[in-house]
């Protein structure tokens, strides 16, 4: 296993753990760095803080895993945009 | 010919074409699923996983505060010895209560509390992200979906929003989105609730009302409860109305034990809920 992905995946477990362990702002943080290096990372700890946490009721929407995939959404475009300028 | 097409199978599957993300995003649907399907086995093994959360926020608080002003802390502990001395006498007399209305109310070790069921708070704001508390008692000890939640001095919380054989979520009222009916003020106008978030309340009411900084609002129970006060009076001078910030009489964010309650009162209708099956 080489850095890289051991950043990664330090990255991706501690973002779930954050999400039962620490207030969500920190869990925020987690998975804002970690969508640096994985998108689908976001999206993913987003789904699991609603299944968690989220009661559906009249009115709220599963705020955590929309913003999620917005985030995992700007995260590969980011990461597709600057491969194509390493490229050039 | 079958060596080659598993080769290039193998190849498809193999782990390096697997990021971490793609088995986190595996992982979290593997989650939702259980929850879906299993929603009370869900809560019981995430659980231990709450209790350790709860351990790592009341040790972590008591790091940093340890940080404080030596000569501060010093003078504040002589303090509390002395308020300790105090208490201990006073434990002592509500020990002696405490069994007298035990044998006036029922048996404290089934949890039943006079009407009421007492629950532990498993998951609460701000480690959900809503406005939302997990609650470790479900329908085997008699909780049922609507019934209201009470804090400390019977101050009204939220509402069982869902319900699994072992665990109760509710929603509290101050979640985002959340309505309830209630009152202001000694001469008890009536006014909509809403929930604005982390723990915090909202009500626009008529200027006419006259409604000040301090005055309580209560919340429909057996009678009128005092939920919150007015913190603020916000007043836009093209609007008939002004809007009210409530905080609440209990800080939710810092939760363990609450009753579970029938009331009797109809939150179903104004405060809209989830199915047993979506917990």
């Amino acid at each position: 296993m080489n850095t890289m992905n051991l950043r990664n995946g330090i990255l991706t477990i501690v973002s779930f753990i954050s999400t039962i362990l620490f207030p969500w702002p920190f869990t925020a943080f987690f998975v804002l760095t970690a969508a640096f290096f994985e998108p689908l990372v976001p999206l993913a700890v987003g789904l699991f803080a609603d299944a968690l946490y989220y009661t559906p009721y009249s009115g709220v929407w599963p705020t955590a895993t929309i913003s999620g995939l917005a985030l995992s959404v700007i995260a590969g475009l980011v990461r597709r945009q600057l491969r194509t300028g390493t490229m050039r | 010919m079958k060596r080659t097409f598993l080769a290039k199978r193998n190849a498809l599957l193999s782990s390096a074409n697997l990021s971490w993300g793609t088995l986190a995003l595996a992982f979290a649907l593997f989650v939702l699923l259980v929850r879906l399907l299993a929603p009370n086995f869900f809560l019981q093994a995430f659980t231990p996983a709450f209790r350790a959360a709860e351990t790592i926020d009341i040790t972590s608080h008591a790091f940093f505060n340890s940080f404080g002003d030596t000569a501060a802390l010093a003078a504040r502990n002589e303090q509390l010895v002395s308020e300790n001395a105090a208490l201990s006498n006073e434990n002592r007399t509500l020990v002696e209560k405490e069994a007298s209305l035990t044998a006036l109310f029922g048996d404290a070790n089934t949890g039943k509390v006079s009407s009421g069921v007492l629950a532990g708070v498993v998951a609460r704001p701000p480690t959900s992200p809503y406005d939302t508390l997990v609650l470790d008692v479900g329908q085997n000890a008699g909780v049922t979906r609507g019934q209201e939640v009470f804090g400390a001095g019977g101050v009204p919380l939220g509402i069982i929003s869902s319900v699994t054989g072992d665990f109760s979520r509710v929603t509290l009222f101050s979640a985002p989105g959340a309505k309830t009916e209630g009152w202001v003020g000694k001469a008890g106008i009536s006014l909509s609730i809403s929930g604005a978030g982390g723990g915090a309340l909202t009500a626009t009411i008529s200027r006419l009302a006259g409604v000040v900084v301090g005055d309580t609002v209560f919340a429909p129970g057996p009678g009128r409860l005092p939920i919150g006060n007015v913190v603020r009076v916000d007043s836009d001078a093209s609007a008939s109305g002004v809007t009210l910030l409530i905080m609440p009489a209990q800080n939710p964010f810092s939760l363990s034990w609450v009753v579970v309650r029938d009331t009797g009162v109809a939150f179903r209708n104004s405060f809209p809920v989830a199915t047993s099956t979506t917990l």
